[in-house]
């Protein structure tokens, strides 16, 4: 009899039983009290692998309503800001944390959001360009996808450059985009003028309208769209970092020439990589202004690139939780400074024009935390969390 | 003989006997879909359910039957434990044939001996190193006709399909499962009756002792030994109390051509449907069985003491704290183990609360990671243990039990039982179960219906074990304390009568010596001589991370037992030791053994057992050494 086999086994796998369904439904078994027992690849790369973490998510979230209970407007206001912001820098950490592709770039992908949320459901009647769709179920989507678009167009560069080149590529659109949202003053309103932003509507239900008979004001009705925002933005950037998508995208970013080899397609995938994070960009872009309503074409600066990037850094780069950690961290630094250490030091002024104010203190703190971080703790709030977890998982040991 | 009365299709059984191979033929009708075994492949654990098992294990039965595999033949497995191992075993005695395992370890000179002692037919090889031993030693082996391997890698369009002149046939796994299921289409039904017509008194394996003296015997276990042992082990849970269960999960991680792992492997789960993982080798076992949390655990005292090693190493590796609050909890283990001691294992209010403090702080975490925090029911065996190793893990909470037995009774003779525990003992008697001690020599004597049959062609030397009134002469010196528990004083043949008449039992000796986490093998010389001495090797572990620590440079383990320090070091633990020995027993001199023992090397045997003759004659000039210019 002959010692050949049929060509699918010629890899030299050991004999493999072939799967019935029952081996399928036990491989979706846990076993209870064994968290390091996998039974398949779908047990190792779940959402909420162990009990503890499903819990620990479930008590953020709750506790993260509650808060509209707790907190006075206009924190409410500022920690709305952070939940948008967390959804840009969720973005960045797709293109940077985890393509591992240097992006300055991110402010000019949140204007285009911005404008094009604004345009779609802007006053018809009012000077600049508006088609009065007010639905956020149309404009939100068509923020992120424009956005999108603008970012597939520039990956090509992306395909071509590295490192520091890359960056200087996407600091170029960042002041491309300046002049153009400057100069084009029947979209934007033109510089120091502005233009009012999207309004959030959804269904026929004006979030940022509280009416009389509400019993919610109107930073709490924002505040709770943001935050469930945030949760299916945030929800999604996790599956994608764990879906064939993500783990290509991590293969580029430790080492590009290696992901290739084992048949990553790098030019699809860095396209990909900076499609998703303008998506994000843009979403973000659009609901950014909704919170003040109104927006000028300066803000789209390389400061709030840098802004964006020190979250993506200060909370740990390639993580959902560390980067929304440090969105957060980020966008409450100024209200933390005003409501917790000016009336504290009273020799902080809280005038702009005396010296020193709570303002420079901010700068000094800002600038200060990106260089504590960068040397002591590289891998951000979500490093420092990571540390704490494994001092505890290894008990008594120290490995 | 109700399983098989159920099957309407069965043919009249006459006076059959069931086998674990119909076990499990049983389990994959009642329970085709629930987990039987489960191996890491690729990464993950792949479960394989009894009908997924029974259908593999009738595959290779039908493969035999069409190789032309008659009741009584022959089957050698040469592999680590895996599925295939269990497959091939089940697959021989469904067909009524008897199994041989060979360690991995094995050389090829030992291959050859034990395939052509057994008169192997067929031979069941894991990989290209195994098959190479094989093909190496195919003109000693005449018998041998059919070579199948299951990894293909390397042999796959590398071998010729025929060897020998076209008498031996090398075939892959695959081939023999389709061989079997062509066999099945042609005749259904084929090993359902085979298996249906099973004996009493049919060769199930033959299990090779690991001969320490003299070439390895093969004993012959009949189905009615196995069935017996699983009676006592199984149905009234003998090793385990409660009896095992469908919801226990072991890991299969010792030899498989030993009788105690094919207990706890491949006979638990034919009995009582427990879900076995295997482990992926012997070096990945610590982290394997931190995946698996097996709930029984069996582990002979080299394993015990490696992972008790292993605690200490990494206890000195932890930061300050971390090791400050361990050392603390550890200290307090001690005194619950030492109350457990006096109680017999079970706990008292105090030891109790301190047990549950501790588990807060230390004992949870830590018995989680050596794997065993669900351990229901851990047992040392195969060899004796010193009893600080045993105390260590009674104390953390791993419910440890010491069982006796050996491969000529089917391992069922002694065992503690839980919160009857005498710590130096082997336990008591299982329920059913003669054993007794020879009043002229000490000699332990057991009787019961898993006495094996004889030795494989050695009728003289089953004469000399086995007397005519069914009792087994198991080699062993014993004596019974407080007239129910049993204790093992030593092998008969390595008891030291000293130049001053005073009869030792070294193992006792060499087991304080090894509970030392820098000891790994000790071996007490002193027959006929004047004091004892000891040859001892370190632990290059323990030892080697000690002089890191000490700032010890270091190249090999010659090197660093020749270092002073490492010379004191081991004489602390042969100095603590004698503290608690009688001065007769003292060691007076100790030399360190300069290489790793080896199998290779025949200086252990495959299960890792010394072979004294054979160790003092190769370092025979140490040993001189210490009796030179002898000063009492």
């Amino acid at each position: 009899m002959s010692t050949t086999l049929p060509p699918k086994t010629e890899d030299g796998s050991s004999p493999v039983a072939p799967a019935t369904p029952t081996d399928r439904r036990a491989k979706r078994t846990r076993l209870w009290g064994r968290p390091a027992f996998f039974q398949s690849y779908e047990q190792q790369l779940a959402l909420f692998d162990t009990w503890s973490k499903r819990v620990g998510v479930a008590v953020v979230v709750v506790v993260g309503f509650a808060l509209t209970q707790v907190f006075s407007d206009d924190i409410l206001r500022s920690l709305a800001l952070a939940f948008v912001l967390a959804i840009a820098a969720l973005g960045l950490n797709m293109v940077t944390g985890l393509a591992g592709q240097v992006s300055l770039g991110h402010a000019f992908f949140i204007g285009i959001g911005a404008y094009t949320a604004a345009a779609i459901s802007g006053d018809p009647e009012a000077r600049t360009i508006g088609y009065g769709i007010e639905e956020m179920w149309i404009w939100l989507p068509a923020a992120g996808l424009v956005a999108a678009v603008f970012g597939v167009i520039v990956a090509p560069i992306a395909t071509r450059l590295r490192g520091l080149y890359l960056a200087i590529v996407t600091l170029g659109l960042v002041f491309l985009g300046e002049h153009v949202f400057r100069e084009w003053s029947s979209l934007t309103g033109g510089a120091g003028v502005g233009r009012s932003a999207a309004e959030p509507v959804l269904f026929g239900f004006d979030f940022s309208d509280a009416g009389s008979d509400s019993m919610f004001t109107r930073d709490q009705q924002m505040y709770v769209l943001m935050l469930v925002l945030l949760l299916v933005f945030a929800l999604a950037a996790r599956n994608i970092g764990r879906s064939k998508v993500g783990r290509s995208f991590a293969a580029v970013r430790d080492r590009d020439m290696a992901a290739e080899m084992m048949g990553i397609d790098l030019p699809r995938t860095k396209t990909l990589a900076f499609a998703l994070s303008s998506f994000y960009a843009g979403c973000a872009g659009g609901l950014l202004y909704t919170i003040t309503g109104y927006f000028d074409p300066g803000s789209f600066n390389l400061l709030l690139s840098v802004q964006i990037i020190a979250m993506v850094l200060i909370g740990g780069a390639g993580t959902v939780s560390g980067t929304i950690a440090g969105a957060l961290f980020v966008a409450m630094l100024p209200t933390i400074v005003r409501n917790l250490v000016a009336p504290n030091l009273t020799f902080i002024s809280t005038l702009p024009s005396e010296t020193p104010n709570v303002f420079q203190v901010e700068q000094i703190l800002y600038g200060l935390l990106i260089v504590v971080f960068l040397l002591f703790e590289p891998r951000g709030l979500f490093g420092i969390w990571v540390r704490f977890r494994t001092y505890w998982k290894s008990w008594p040991f120290s490995y | 003989m109700t399983v098989l009365d159920k099957r309407p299709d069965a043919p009249t059984p006459t006076a059959a006997s069931a086998s674990p191979a119909t076990r499990i033929r049983e389990h994959a009708r009642t329970r085709p879909d629930a987990v039987a075994l489960r191996d890491k492949h690729l990464g993950v654990w792949r479960p394989w359910t009894w009908a997924h098992y029974w259908d593999q294990v009738q595959l290779v039965g039908h493969a035999l039957l069409a190789r032309g595999v008659r009741p009584g033949d022959r089957v050698a497995i040469h592999s680590e434990n895996r599925p295939e191992w269990l497959v091939a075993d089940m697959g021989a005695l469904a067909v009524r044939a008897a199994s041989v395992g060979l360690y991995p370890t094995n050389p090829a000179a030992e291959v050859g001996y034990l395939l052509a002692d057994s008169g192997a037919t067929i031979l069941v090889a894991e990989d290209q190193e195994q098959v190479d031993k094989a093909l190496e030693v195919l003109d000693e082996c005449p018998d041998l006709r059919t070579i199948v391997y299951v990894e293909p890698r390397g042999l796959r369009g590398r071998y010729d399909a025929t060897y020998a002149g076209g008498r031996v046939e090398l075939v892959s796994w695959e081939a023999l499962l389709a061989e079997g299921a062509r066999h099945r289409e042609d005749h259904p039904g084929a090993v359902d009756a085979v298996a249906d017509a099973t004996q009493p008194d049919d060769l199930a394996t033959l299990i090779y002792t690991s001969g320490t003296t003299g070439p390895p015997k093969g004993a012959m276990l009949t189905v009615a030994n196995v069935e017996f042992a699983i009676k006592i082990l199984c149905d009234e849970g003998a090793f385990t109390s409660p009896p095992p269960g469908p919801s226990d999960l072991l890991l299969s991680y010792l030899p498989l051509s030993h009788v105690a792992e094919r207990i706890f492997t491949t006979w638990f789960n034919a009995a009582a449907a427990t879900q076995v993982s295997f482990a992926e080798s012997i070096d990945t076992v610590p982290q394997n069985l931190r995946e698996v949390q097996p709930t029984i655990l069996f582990g002979v005292p080299r394993i015990w003491e490696k992972l008790l090693a292993g605690v200490e190493t990494r206890l000195s590796g932890a930061s300050w704290f971390k090791r400050s609050v361990t050392r603390f909890w550890l200290a307090r283990a001690r005194g619950i183990a030492e109350t457990l001691a006096a109680t017999g294992g079970r706990h008292t209010a105090a030891t109790r609360l301190t047990y549950t403090l501790g588990w807060f702080f230390c004992y949870r975490a830590l018995t989680e990671r050596l794997g065993m925090r669900r351990v229901r029911h851990a047992t040392s065996g195969a060899a004796p243990i010193a009893p600080e190793v045993l105390k260590f893990f009674m104390g953390i909470g791993v419910p440890m039990h010491e069982a006796y037995g050996m491969t000529e009774n089917t391992a069922v003779a002694t065992a503690a039982k839980p919160g009857r525990i005498k710590l130096g003992t082997v336990g008591e008697a299982h329920e059913g179960i003669e054993v007794k001690v020879d009043e002229r020599t000490g000699e332990i004597l057991t009787r019961h219906p898993s006495v094996f049959a004889g030795y494989w062609g050695r009728p003289e030397a089953t004469a000399e074990v086995l007397e005519p009134d069914g009792w087994l002469h198991t080699g062993d010196v014993g004596e019974w304390v407080d007239g129910t528990h049993l204790r093992i004083t030593d092998r008969m043949k390595d008891i030291i009568i000293t130049a001053g008449g005073k009869n030792i039992s070294p193992s006792q000796i060499e087991n304080e010596l090894k509970a030392s986490p820098y000891v790994k093998e000790a071996l007490v010389v002193g027959d006929g001589r004047k004091y004892l001495t000891a040859l001892i090797g370190i632990e290059l572990d323990t030892v080697g991370d000690w002089a890191q620590r000490q700032r010890l440079g270091y190249s090999t383990l010659r090197d660093l037992t020749e270092k002073q320090e490492v010379q004191d070091l081991v004489r602390s633990v042969v100095d603590d030791v004698n503290t608690r020995l009688a001065s007769v027993e003292q060691v007076k001199q100790f030399r360190l053994l300069p290489k790793e023992l080896d199998h290779e090397d025949g200086e252990l045997t495959a299960t890792q057992k010394l072979k004294r003759a054979a160790v003092v004659a190769t370092f025979s000039d140490l040993v001189d050494q210490m009796y030179d210019g002898s000063k009492s």
